[in-house]
């Protein structure tokens, strides 16, 4: 018999993996086929209403503004985001959800909401609160966890450019 | 006519307006008290495009916490001049 850490973290990886495996397979079977995942969630992170930055949106999605430009010319290839430069702030680049892309978007919500909605069906009033409140501090803890790594990264990054930069002052000095 | 009276015509022309070309049908076969889920022909797809189209018309925001409310066209109508109005 599995001991109580081999149940929770086989369901937990198996919860994670079939999540995104269905949300695949629904956008396969969907109206937005030519999406991916990780587009998906760009548009996602992108919202239907206001117009947002580059660098925000990145900073949303935990990746570097360049990898967000690549999915970001492809999205815009296809219809699904508007791209613009900022009017007084050129070098701003604000990015918002095309009518399509508001569609794609609001369905995606859409398959979560159902996902969840069938999840707590099965218990009463009760059950449902007891059940968010143990999803909720998974859900801290492991937020908690990311954010050690986020944290030890930008100790890191920071040391690399102090690095950096004391070099070139070195050098300039020398 | 009252200024809420002209707001809640003009939204209702609009809102079946809309609903008419996104079902494709005849805007007389909209009658206020249609529910959604049972006299509408709207699949989730159509549901969200007139969701959509009727927020750019107005400019204003319909989540979907909000549309669980919405159970029939005059339903649709009221929180469309509800949201207009307070902007």
């Amino acid at each position: 018999m599995l001991s109580e850490e081999e149940q929770m973290s086989e369901a937990l990886v198996r919860i994670f993996e079939n999540v995104v495996l269905t949300e695949e397979k629904s956008l396969q079977a969907g109206y937005f086929k030519d999406l991916s995942i990780a587009e998906m969630h760009t548009l996602t992170a992108i919202g239907p209403y206001d117009a947002r930055t580059m660098t925000n949106t990145a900073e949303d999605l935990g990746i570097t503004t360049g990898t967000l430009t690549v999915a970001i010319d492809r999205l815009v290839k296809k219809g699904y985001v508007h791209r613009e430069r900022d009017k007084r702030d050129k070098r701003i680049v604000r990015i918002s959800l095309t009518h399509t892309g508001k569609l794609a978007c609001r369905m995606n919500s859409k398959f979560h909401r159902v996902l969840a909605k069938h999840i707590l069906a099965g218990y009463d009033a009760d059950d449902r609160k007891h059940l968010l409140d143990l999803v909720n501090e998974v859900d801290q803890y492991v937020e908690q966890q990311l954010r050690r790594y986020d944290s030890s990264e930008n100790v890191r990054a920071t040391a690399r450019q102090v690095a950096k930069d004391t070099t070139k002052e070195k050098k300039q000095d020398g | 006519m009252a200024d809420s009276d002209n707001l809640r015509a003009k939204v209702k022309e609009d809102v079946i307006r809309i609903m008419s070309e996104t079902l494709e049908i005849s805007p007389e076969e909209i009658s206020s008290e249609l529910q959604f889920n049972t006299d509408l022909p709207f699949d989730s797809l159509q549901l969200y495009e007139f969701v959509i189209d009727v927020e750019e018309t107005y400019n204003i925001r319909l989540p979907d916490e909000l549309l669980d409310e919405v159970k029939t066209v005059d339903d649709m109508i009221d929180v469309v001049v509800k949201l207009s109005a307070q902007k």
